[in-house]
């Protein structure tokens, strides 16, 4: 698996915002660094299919040498996270998940929750399948997050300052697993940051963009 | 460019072409069956001469001018003292609890139709009336027989009073259906941290850095508001002067006249109302102009407060004034609709009966039936169709290139406002009976449709107003969050956006169905009384001689809708919060959080 | 079937719910009482639906009407003519003998409606205020005036578009003017208006600051009046219906010590009835619903003072032994009327007075919406 961004050009109102000419492998991090303003976001929002008015793009955006310019953003099997948890509130831990896996035979719904429960023992926080997500802590509802983007089966993952709203000793520890989990599972990642931290525990290439 | 379609967009697009159609043309209909007569055509009666006599006419009139100044002094009063109480007990009370409590206090003049919460005013204030029987102390006294001045007086006191009792609740609640979304109370919280942080009072934090927030947000619901109160019919009819009467009241009365060829002053009244709304807006945007050139010097001024004791007074003067007429009219209602002789000054009736319940039960088990379907329909309708426009909106701005998408937005932004604007902006009475005719025209026998069609009019425009704030505030990230985990535009809607709005989806259904309840001459009109609802009914009484049978019926008109607000504010929080415990055996232990 | 009747009175209701299951069994007519707050919004429907061709299949079936109304409708052509000569029960009224059967305010009904009741105009009064007050009971149209001038502000009239209001400006009228009564049963002329009228406006003037409000305000319904009398803010009133006052103090609604009497200067009369639309889809079952409302039964029903009280247009001539005996009742009341006093009527004028009394009231004193 690997994220191609080939020629990626974005434009403001037809004026261009940002160039970006770049590959990041199965199980690297890209990170994207540069002050608010500079378009982390709307590159973000281009890779995931969701750019408005007035925003526009060139260029073609591959996984796996297959354009997915033309796909929708629920087909385009790339995951995001950003620095809010934002946890579904009408719905329990298991519920969050078990709504972002794939709709395929190969699961039943006990053997989902099954699965969601391994999950939850991985990371620590066994037994809260039945919690509503409000009365779970910063840390407990970040790592929630990631699991739940885990779990629809990503082909990349796009990261919008997923750490920042956490506290530094929180965040080194969220931080450190999130990269693991990803490079374990060998999905190419887009980490957008200002905190040059990020980039440095990411330790892939870094891209730095210019304020406009 | 991301250009792709499938069909839950294009039913969106259909949605909302269905919503403009809806809004638009019943109204453009109606108006042209207004504007015709209003320059003198209107074959029925034989007048086929276009002119402006019927405007000279009605010019000439002695009262004219008089009739004008106090539709636009008693709307443009009460709505601008409304906004002030509102914002005031805002500012007072928005970082409290108070604020649901009062919600709570206010909730019985928020559901009560117009009509109805004239009566209960009078059945206080008159010289007979409950708070005269308080102070008179003389148990053989008579009521007075001096002049009253908030009941018929020339200035229309009376008026204004009612309408800021009525509108007040109703600010209140669009401002807090704001406030309560999470972007804003983020902001909000933000604001008033580094505002107190900066020496500035909780008041003056309110009205020089979350007022500009918050007002551009309900500033057309003011609007409409205002409209609404510059060419309402049911308060000064029932509580104002009528030498002169309001504008409103007169083309009612020329409407409704024995002597047909009144038809064309009505009319031609009915336009002159139109443009009476829109003065009393100009009036208010210059005064909203002049208050934001005064407030951006106040900012300037760098002073830490905002005559903080004068507001809190006045809150405290607003809030105790509810509490004694909720408290006046709950005791005063319920106790007429039982009562048997009540003397004056007798307090306490001399003796309780069952018998006016009795009677208004038998009538009214049928009106309550047909209140309800029709409501239930209505709003269900306008649900639907305002959810599936607004989700147009979110799809229509990825679904476009972006040159044209900005155009396409902002053009049917603009024609979707008017649109919403029409029935609140052109007097009731002048539209349907221009309505009547064309449907007359066509299908005649589906009475059951006109009178849908007349209430969805109504209802729409409430609705959409009422959601649209929290749609377009819903978090964005939720939906690109979902759509990440492989969910299709309308797996996002149905499953992520309903649920996470629940709250104002149903209160904004409650608000359809208290609008649908209130409406008289829309039902009356288009069904030709064939349906009768609570409300017709609740009319034909207080035009009859019994105190008691329109307190039972403003009671129903109260409970109707109150029942659907406590559903909307209590269904939610049963429906869309998980429960603790599963279906599944494996039980969690219910033990509060301890922190990782 | 569509009855469109004026909805504002719960014993009217009650007895046309009465009326609607009588038809239902014993013709199988299913017969739905319209409530009107107003009941010009039905003439407006009648006429709204002429002028969109609807010719056939009207929403207004019957309609209760008299005066200015059925003049409206009448020009307009919005009424069946000559269908009245078909109810049988109709020949009891004594039509021929009886010219108030086929006049409605001076106007000739052309068949067009069915008479059903009539009413003459009585005041009622609270005993207790005028004894706290010390005033006597205004027993004609200058003791009135005297009343008002004791007491400001406890007696009042509905404006003159409200039927009630208008016929105590023709009472006015006609008392002031009793030398030259027959210029009221012609129709109007600018001079027999110029006639009448300076001591019509002396005395007006001279009441209206002395009424309820000081004359600023005029209540716009004939029902207000009696609400303000029951809650005390009015001391002295007066009605078309002598019976609903009765009724109401036993309904709660007025209190006990409500007293009713004629003004012996002479009591306005006049009888109201029921009309067929043009249009309407169901004109045979009409019919038979009029037939019933004339029949002795029903008639007798609504004549009884627990039920709504309105006199009878029956001509008890016309009846049998066993029908006469259904109208004898012996029961009064303290706020009954007493019948056995004999009062002196005036008739209405013709219906042409009402527009012009009405026109030059709104010119003198205000349009009043």
């Amino acid at each position: 698996m690997a994220l191609h961004l080939k020629q990626l050009n974005i434009f403001k109102d037809g004026s261009l915002m940002l160039s970006l000419d770049a590959t990041v492998n199965k199980g690297e991090v890209l990170s994207v660094m540069g002050p608010s303003g500079s378009g982390k976001s709307t590159l973000l929002q281009a890779i995931a299919g969701h750019l408005a008015t007035p925003f526009s793009m060139t260029g073609k955006i591959l996984i796996d040498n297959q354009s997915i310019d033309d796909k929708p953003p629920h087909l385009r099997g790339i995951g995001i996270m950003f620095q809010d948890a934002l946890l579904f509130e009408h719905m329990t831990v298991e519920q969050n998940i078990i709504f972002a896996m794939p709709k395929t035979k190969r699961y039943s719904v006990s053997k989902k929750r099954e699965s969601v429960s391994n999950m939850l023992e991985a990371v620590g926080l066994e037994g809260m399948q039945n919690r509503a997500v409000t009365t779970l802590s910063g840390g407990q509802q970040a790592r929630i997050s990631l699991l739940r983007s885990l779990a629809a089966e990503p082909r990349a993952v796009l990261l919008d300052e997923p750490f920042s709203k956490l506290d530094t000793a929180l965040r080194d520890q969220i931080r450190t697993w999130t990269l693991e989990q990803l490079r374990c599972r060998g999905i190419p990642a887009l980490l957008v940051t200002h905190d040059s931290d990020d980039a440095v525990a990411a330790g892939g290439q870094t891209f730095e963009l210019l304020p406009c | 460019m991301i250009g792709y379609s499938n069909y839950f967009y294009r039913v969106t697009i259909l949605a909302r072409w269905l919503l403009l159609i809806l809004l638009t043309v019943p109204v453009l209909a109606g108006v042209v069956g207004v504007v015709l007569p209003a320059f003198g055509y209107f074959p029925a009666i034989g007048a086929n001469a276009v002119s402006m006599d019927v405007f000279a006419r009605l010019f000439a009139l002695d009262d004219a001018a008089e009739m004008i100044a106090l539709s636009l002094t008693t709307g443009a009063a009460s709505t601008l003292i409304a906004c002030l109480c509102a914002f005031s007990l805002l500012a007072v009370f928005y970082r409290t609890r108070v604020l649901s409590w009062l919600q709570g206090l206010f909730s019985p003049f928020l559901v009560l139709p117009h009509a109805a919460a004239s009566i209960s005013l009078l059945f206080l204030l008159s010289p007979s009336g409950f708070f005269a029987r308080l102070f008179t102390f003389d148990s053989d006294a008579i009521p007075s027989s001096s002049q009253s001045y908030f009941l018929f007086d020339e200035l229309g006191l009376g008026i204004v009073l009612a309408l800021i009792v009525k509108e007040v609740p109703f600010i209140l609640l669009m401002a807090l259906s704001v406030m309560s979304q999470p972007l804003i109370k983020e902001k909000i919280n933000g604001y008033f941290n580094v505002g107190v942080s900066l020496g500035y009072s909780s008041i003056s934090v309110f009205f020089k850095l979350i007022l500009p927030v918050l007002y551009p947000q309900i500033r057309l619901p003011l609007l409409a508001v205002l409209v609404f109160a510059v060419s309402n019919v049911e308060i000064p009819l029932i509580l104002g002067p009528n030498n002169p009467s309001t504008l409103a009241v007169a083309v009612l009365h020329w409407f409704n006249h024995i002597d047909l060829s009144m038809r064309l002053m009505a009319s031609a009244a009915a336009v002159v109302q139109v443009g009476v709304a829109a003065v009393a807006i100009g009036l208010v945007i210059l005064i909203e102009n002049i208050l934001a050139w005064l407030g951006e010097r106040s900012w300037l001024s760098g002073k830490r407060t905002f005559g903080d004791d004068g507001l809190k007074l006045l809150s405290l003067f607003v809030v105790a004034g509810y509490a004694v007429l909720v408290a006046g009219t709950l005791f005063n209602l319920v106790l007429f609709s039982v009562a048997q002789h009540w003397p004056f000054p007798q307090v306490l009736p001399s003796g309780l009966t069952v018998l006016h319940w009795q009677s208004v039960l038998e009538a009214a088990l049928e009106p309550i039936i047909n209140t309800l379907i029709l409501g239930g329909m209505v709003s269900l309708t306008a649900l639907v169709l305002v959810l599936l426009a607004l989700e147009n909106e979110v799809l229509g701005s990825f679904n476009r290139a972006p040159d044209k998408a900005h155009s396409y937005q902002s053009n049917a932004g603009a024609l979707l406002n008017i649109a919403l604007f029409l029935p609140l902006l052109v007097p009731g009475v002048a539209f349907l009976y221009g309505l009547v005719w064309f449907q007359q025209i066509a299908l005649k026998n589906a009475v059951w449709f006109h009178v849908y069609i007349a209430h969805i009019v109504y209802v729409m425009p409430y609705v959409f107003l009422s959601l649209a704030i929290a749609y377009r505030k819903l978090d964005s990230r939720y939906a690109m969050v979902a759509q990440s985990l492989g969910k299709s535009p309308i797996r996002v809607f149905l499953s992520i956006k309903l649920p996470l709005l629940a709250g104002p989806i149903m209160v904004a259904f409650a608000l359809g169905l208290a609008i649908s309840f209130s409406q008289y001459l829309p039902t009356l009109l288009a069904t030709g009384g064939a349906i009768s609802t609570v409300t017709t009914e609740a009319v034909a009484a207080a035009s009859g001689s019994s105190m008691r049978l329109s307190a039972a019926y403003v009671i129903i008109q109260a409970v109707l809708p109150l029942v659907g607000f406590l559903l909307a504010w209590w269904l939610p929080g049963v429906l869309f919060t998980p429960r603790k415990v599963q279906i599944n055996n494996k039980t969690t232990s219910p033990q509060p959080f301890r922190g990782s | 079937m569509r009855l469109h009747a004026w909805g504002g009175s719960a014993q009217v209701n009650s007895y046309l719910q009465w009326v609607a299951q009588q038809v239902e069994s014993k013709y199988g007519i299913r017969l739905q009482h319209v409530k009107l707050a107003d009941t010009s919004d039905a003439v407006s429907r009648v006429l709204a639906e002429k002028a969109a061709g609807n010719n056939s299949n009207g929403s207004v079936d019957l309609i209760w009407i008299n005066g200015e109304n059925f003049a409206a409708m009448k020009k307009h052509g919005l009424l069946v003519q000559n269908w009245v000569n078909d109810i049988d029960n109709f020949a009891l009224t004594n039509p021929e003998d009886n010219p108030a059967m086929i006049t409605d305010f001076g106007e000739p009904t052309e068949g067009m409606e069915a008479p059903w009741g009539k009413a003459s105009m009585v005041f009622y009064y609270r005993k207790t205020h005028l004894e706290k007050l010390n005033l006597t009971v205004p027993k004609n149209i200058h003791e009135l005036m005297q009343f008002a001038q004791q007491a400001p502000g406890r007696f009042t009239y509905p404006v003159p578009t409200d039927y009630l209001g208008i016929s105590f400006v023709k009472y006015v009228a006609i008392a002031l003017n009793q030398a030259q009564s027959e210029l009221f049963y012609a129709p109007v002329t600018p001079s027999a208006l110029s006639q009448i009228t300076p001591a019509l406006w002396q005395y007006l003037d001279q009441l209206h600051p002395n009424l309820w409000q000081k004359g600023e305000y005029f209540v716009r319904q004939a029902s207000k009046l009696q609400r303000m009398v029951g809650s005390g803010e009015l001391s002295l009133a007066f009605s078309f219906t002598a019976a609903e006052i009765p009724s109401a103090v036993e309904r709660f609604d007025l209190p006990l010590d409500i007293r009713t009497y004629s003004m012996s200067d002479g009591s306005l009369a006049n009888v109201h009835f029921i009309g067929l639309t043009f249009n309407s889809a169901n004109k045979a079952e009409a019919k038979a619903v009029v037939n019933f409302l004339l029949s002795p039964e029903a008639q007798a029903k609504k004549q009884r003072v627990q039920v709504w009280g309105d006199d009878t247009v029956l001509a008890m001539s016309k009846l049998s032994q066993a029908e006469q005996a259904l109208f004898s009742t012996t029961q009064s009341h303290p706020s009954a009327l007493d019948k056995t006093q004999s009062t002196l009527l005036f008739a209405e004028p013709h219906t042409s007075w009402t527009d012009a009394l009405r026109q030059a009231w709104e010119e003198r004193y205000g349009a009043r919406y």
